[in-house]
């Protein structure tokens, strides 16, 4: 069609025409550009999410064959291991670790540090982000403080033991934990953490609301885009929180102070308020960018638009909203105020509304679609059913009475595991996927991808599932031998099915792993708009520029107009591309002299 | 330079009178040092009271330091929407401690 | 010059773009900034509120240990440094780029930003330095962040009179009055070290104009919550 083929924004060239040839250090490791950023994110996070990996691999060995010397074990210190077995003081360990890398340092920099920074300017129509300065700091600060996470290991007595939640008095006596520099390590790196994340959302934020190309009008925005604008203001606001805690947390480690400490008159369970009242918008932040990046691919896969497309927009903002009053609902058990307690059993059920009209919609979209099962397609959709079954535990342990027996045995293991894994992993693989050709001009290899998935799909449910059930059967969490109990002895032969299978799940990862790194030199390259899409990102060549286009587009239409009959032959418009009908967008006036 | 024909960021005013918000302040600070000392009232009508010519003086910064007065609702809103949550915080955690 | 034609021409990226905030970006950006560190600020004082509530013994009476009238010199000096601060502000919308300029008829000069500026800084160097020199005597008096030090002039005193020093809950009050005032300290240091690069960097060179002072106005709105932060801690914790 011509009109498609007019409308190709111009790209901004080979050149960098209007700026000096920049040097390989401000090119490629001190760089402004969104783009790079948003890879250095990427490969940093990866790293970091095959680190919890490893320890979660170690925690499995000790809870499927607790009497058994780990293999490789002989590698670790005597601190760590004893006789190839894993010692008590570093099971706790391993799992305050695992929790803390996969939550801080995989998932959060994975959905946002990488995807907000990648896409926002691309999905806008803006050249960058609005600070691209205050965006490089916020990536070198989180590599900081991952290296600072990461120290923890190395120092005497090593990382915390006190699960990522850091519930004190255990935190904050050192004679009580056997921690000392680890717990303070842990409080300055999420210190620094928290300056990364709010110096970036703030540029998130700015830029939605101040960059949009012309045309790009609030309801033209994809749903990816609505995602990681809300969970950016949910970050700008929670995470300040969680430095001050940590901050009276280092204090009261280092300096002698007493917050919560009861003995002085401090209260122990403001630990608890103050984590968790940050706690459950993170769990937000870890889950609205991959439901909005599934929104995207579940559109395209489809070749129809997302249903419900505004429902779609105040369901975020209804679960960002709700999501600020529903913190209680971790401390159940903690003794607290049950009248307040009845307020979050009513808030936690709320929530499940606006998360269920999303899947409603989700499937509404696929329904008599022209589907495309591409690698994204299938992994949205396995984001969809697994976020589902996560959603539905959720609705469990909202219930006070429920959660009673439920809290802090595996039950809950399994229900993270559902949204964090079966929900933001998955989207993650197809975000991955889906944007692996804008990031290095390269498809990753669609057989191995499939492969991958199947066998991720299929060895995840056998490794987080049968968790439902012995937690049901009372098998607590962070427990170091569940067979010193003999009501947790029968279950033993799940543990250890569990156990195999989260070990080949684990090499399953590989084959991802693989494909990611071996398509970058080998891959297939890519044609310019691989998925017959219709985002402003599509219009770029693959990888996109320096600097994107050289004149932002005009925008014509919303982001889903999949199989639209204005299309003609094709069974996409994309939003860039201008039809006689449309008329141009009048942009706010530019300044004179630029 | 003159202004394009898009809608100012804020609107026309008179710019307020910056030395007397100062005299205000100053005023209001006094005033809150007296009570604390020297006014033999109540303890809890004393924090009322305090707490009211602080929020006050805090009103005056914002509202005219910081030109909240002139500006849009949008952007009001950007520092409106972290007090309820600070308030939902603070009010929880003592009533749940009340129990 | 009005406020409403001030830097509207310098709201846009330099490219077309939709209307947006109707706001630049550099102060949009810090409005959300400082909507992050109010809750920062919540975390604080809001953790103080609630231990003080909640608190198993009476609080020790203001004026005991802390020295007010000291601090309300201070908090004036803070108030003085925000005053300056908007005044530089209306000076640069006016064009006044100037240190001090005698007006006809007048005794006293007319203050341009130059001026202003330094003000400011200078008043907000004078707050810390006298904080520091509050926390110097507070310790050698026995007040530490851990509570009244064993041994102290303060621990004797607390001894003596228990309620007038609040001796059951000395440690909680140790505890948030230095991290509460000590992260508005640090938070006050960091702008007087903003505010002297833009001076060296931009002010004396005469970079801003009325066309485009977006710096001043982006770290007058930070200067602002600041001394509105102390407003509330000076209330809170040195007078109830």
């Amino acid at each position: 069609m011509t009109s498609v083929a007019h409308a190709q924004p111009h790209a901004h060239g080979g050149g960098d025409a209007h700026h000096a040839p920049m040097s390989f250090w401000r090119k490629y490791i001190f760089s402004t550009d969104h783009k790079i950023i948003g890879i250095q994110f990427l490969f940093v996070s990866l790293f970091f999410l095959l680190v919890g990996g490893i320890l979660a691999m170690q925690i499995r060995w000790q809870l499927g064959f607790p009497a058994k010397p780990m293999p490789g074990g002989g590698l670790l210190p005597e601190t760590m291991v004893s006789d190839g077995h894993i010692l008590p003081e570093y099971y706790v360990q391993l799992v305050s670790m695992h929790g803390t890398f996969m939550v801080f340092f995989a998932i959060m920099p994975l959905l946002v540090g990488v995807y907000a920074n990648f896409l926002i300017p691309l999905k806008i129509g803006a050249h960058d982000m609005a600070f691209p300065r205050i965006n490089m700091w916020s990536f070198w600060a989180a590599l900081l403080a991952g290296l600072i996470m990461t120290a923890s290991f190395f120092v005497p007595n090593g990382p915390i033991r006190s699960g990522w939640t850091n519930y004190v008095p255990l935190a904050a006596r050192p004679d009580l934990s056997g921690v000392t520099v680890g717990q303070m390590l842990w409080c300055i790196s999420i210190v620094v953490l928290g300056l990364s994340s709010v110096m970036g959302s703030l540029n998130y934020i700015t830029t939605i609301i101040n960059h949009r190309a012309p045309g790009m009008t609030w309801f033209r925005m994809p749903l990816s885009v609505w995602a990681l604008f809300i969970t950016a203001i949910l970050g700008v606001l929670a995470l300040p929180v969680l430095q001050g805690a940590a901050i009276m947390l280092l204090f009261d480690n280092v300096l002698g102070t007493h917050f919560f400490d009861p003995a002085a008159g401090g209260q122990a369970l403001l630990w608890q308020h103050l984590f968790w009242f940050f706690g459950h918008p993170e769990v937000y932040i870890l889950i609205l960018p991959a439901m909005g990046m599934v929104s995207d691919i579940i559109a395209n896969g489809s070749r129809k638009p997302i249903f419900g497309y505004h429902s779609m927009v105040f369901a975020i903002i209804g679960i960002a909203f709700l999501g600020w009053i529903v913190w209680g609902h971790h401390m159940f058990m903690s003794g607290m105020n049950p009248t307040l307690g009845s307020t979050f059993m009513v808030s936690t059920l709320l929530i499940a509304v606006p998360s269920a009209v999303k899947v409603f919609n989700w499937m509404g979209t696929m329904w008599r679609g022209n589907l495309r099962f591409h690698v994204p397609m299938m992994n949205a959709i396995g984001f969809v059913s697994m976020f589902t079954i996560g959603g539905l535990s959720g609705i469990y342990m909202a219930a006070t009475p429920v959660d009673i027996p439920l809290h802090d045995t595996q039950f809950i293991v399994a229900h993270i595991h559902y949204v964090l894994f079966g929900g933001s992993l998955f989207a993650l693989f197809a975000a991955m996927t889906y944007w692996y050709p804008k990031m290095f001009g390269k498809m990753m290899s669609e057989r191995l991808g499939k492969v991958h998935f199947w066998l991720t799909f299929v060895f995840y449910n056998m490794t987080f599932f049968p968790m439902h059930i012995i937690g049901m059967g009372g098998q607590m969490r962070r427990i170091y031998d569940p067979t010193i109990y003999n009501f947790l002895k029968p279950q033993q032969p799940l543990n250890e099915f569990i156990s195999y299978s989260a070990f080949a799940l684990f090499a399953v990862q590989f084959l991802f792993a693989f494909n990611f790194l071996w398509s970058l030199k080998f891959g297939k390259k890519a044609p310019q708009n691989p998925w017959d899409d219709n985002g402003l990102e599509w219009s770029l060549p693959n990888p996109a520029p320096h600097g994107n286009w050289e004149k932002v587009p005009n925008v014509y239409r919303g982001p889903y107009e999949f199989s639209a009959p204005e299309a003609g032959d094709k069974d996409y418009l994309p939003q860039y591309t201008k039809l006689p009908t449309d008329r141009d967008p009048v942009p706010a006036p530019v300044p004179a002299g630029h | 330079m003159t202004a394009t024909s898009s809608t100012p960021s804020t609107a026309a005013h008179k710019r307020p009178n910056y030395v007397m918000i100062w005299l205000y302040l100053f005023v209001l600070t006094v005033a809150e040092v007296a009570l604390a000392f020297e006014l033999p009232l109540s303890r809890n009508v004393k924090l009322l009271l305090l707490l009211f010519l602080a929020v006050w003086k805090a009103l005056l910064v914002a509202l005219f330091f910081m030109h909240l007065k002139f500006e849009r609702w949008r952007l009001r809103l950007i520092f409106i929407i972290p007090l309820p949550l600070a308030a939902i915080l603070i009010t929880a955690v003592i009533m749940e401690k009340v129990f | 010059m009005t406020h409403a034609t001030q830097t509207l021409d310098q709201m846009r990226p330099p490219y077309p773009a939709e209307p947006g905030s109707g706001v630049y970006s550099s102060k949009l950006g810090m409005w959300v900034f400082l909507a992050s560190d109010v809750m920062f600020f919540t975390a604080l004082i809001g953790s103080y509120i609630i231990l003080r509530f909640g608190a198993p013994g009476e609080w020790a009476k203001p004026g005991a240990v802390l020295n007010v009238p000291l601090t309300a010199v201070n908090t004036f000096l803070l108030i003085c440094s925000s005053v300056a601060m908007v005044k530089a502000y209306a000076a640069i919308q006016d064009g006044k780029k100037y240190f001090l300029r005698p007006v006809p008829g007048k005794t006293l000069r007319d203050g341009g930003l130059k001026f202003w500026l330094l003000v400011t800084i200078l008043c907000g160097a004078a707050f810390v330095s006298v904080q520091v020199v509050e926390y110097i005597k507070l310790v050698g008096h026995g007040f530490t962040p851990a509570g009244y030090r064993e041994g102290s002039l303060l621990a004797e005193h607390a001894a003596a009179d228990a309620a007038k020093y609040g001796a059951a809950v000395a440690g909680l009050y140790g505890s948030s009055f230095f991290t509460m005032t000590g992260f508005h300290g640090f938070h006050v240091t960091c702008g007087v070290i903003s505010m002297t690069y833009l001076y060296i960097t931009k002010v004396l060179p005469e970079k801003y104009s009325p066309q485009d002072y977006r710096g001043i106005e982006v770290i007058g709105l930070y200067w602002h919550f600041v001394d509105l932060v102390w407003i509330i801690l000076f209330t809170i914790v040195y007078l109830i």
